[in-house]
């Protein structure tokens, strides 16, 4: 029985990142559990997995780049020869 | 009381290129194809002005078009990608019994994980760990994270099975998290 319910931390991640988007199956949710109660990195893998995704939809004002004039000439161009 | 919107295409560059430029950075990382993005966004606008209802706004109707034109840039690279070539960073993360290797096990942050991060930092390394992402696992991430599209619809466009989409989407969560830690976070 427990040699059935063992997970390795590399399964355990992959339920993690699965049940983040869907629902899992039973079992699977039942050795997800019991792999949480003694493994302390993988909890944390789950907080930040979380974290991650939260983040990963920022606003993207926040990101330090822009188009140089010379591209927006160039857009520009490109628009007008158009009309 | 006339809700319509209007089109305004001699203030296009001025009021959105920026924008728009920064918004496809964030999704392809890559300065000469978000410029050809953004040109083409402006340029499909133009052609099909006289469809344009009013209905959205100028801007979120340049959006629209801009996030079609990254969805296919995603199509078009994901057929000139051999999926599975490039060695998979992620499994050395996990020693011969498949439990984390001492090294790469995940350490705390000593941040709130509920909490999103407001700290500009933060955003230009999570951008250096994305773009260091094996080129699939890239697409699969901000397809879902950042475009909100449903698995099916991923699938679809990058033409990957619903089981190769999850090892790809685990191993993006496994390569950024431990970029993060390692570049982020005084761990």
């Amino acid at each position: 029985m427990k040699r059935l319910l063992n997970i390795s931390c590399k399964k355990a991640t992959y339920l993690i990142s699965l049940k983040e988007e869907k629902a899992i199956g039973f079992f699977d949710s039942i050795k997800l559990k019991l792999h949480l109660g003694i493994c302390s990195a993988c909890r944390l893998f789950e907080q930040q997995s979380w974290f991650i995704k939260i983040n990963a939809k920022h606003n993207h004002e926040h990101l330090d780049v822009s188009l140089s004039n010379d591209a927006k000439e160039k857009m520009s161009a490109a628009l007008k020869s158009m009309q | 009381m006339d809700n319509k919107h209007t089109l305004h295409p001699d203030n296009w560059i001025t009021n959105y290129s920026d924008a728009l430029y920064k918004y496809t950075m964030m999704r392809v990382n890559d300065a000469g194809i978000a410029e050809d993005i953004v040109q083409e966004t402006f340029l499909s606008a133009w052609r099909n002005k006289d469809n344009y209802k009013g209905e959205a706004s100028e801007k979120n109707w340049l959006y629209t078009i801009c996030k079609n034109k990254i969805i296919d840039h995603y199509r078009k690279k994901s057929t000139s990608i051999i999926q599975y070539a490039e060695a998979d960073a992620t499994s050395s993360m996990f020693d011969d019994v498949e439990h984390w290797t001492k090294e790469d096990a995940p350490k705390e942050w000593g941040v709130n994980y509920n909490q999103t991060v407001e700290k500009k930092e933060f955003y230009s390394i999570l951008e250096k760990c994305k773009s260091k992402l094996q080129q699939m696992q890239q697409s699969v991430f901000v397809m879902k994270y950042l475009e909100d599209l449903d698995t099916e619809e991923i699938c679809k466009v990058l033409g990957i099975t619903t089981s190769n989409y999850w090892v790809l989407i685990h191993r993006a969560k496994l390569g950024l998290r431990n970029c993060l830690e390692k570049n982020w976070v005084n761990v």
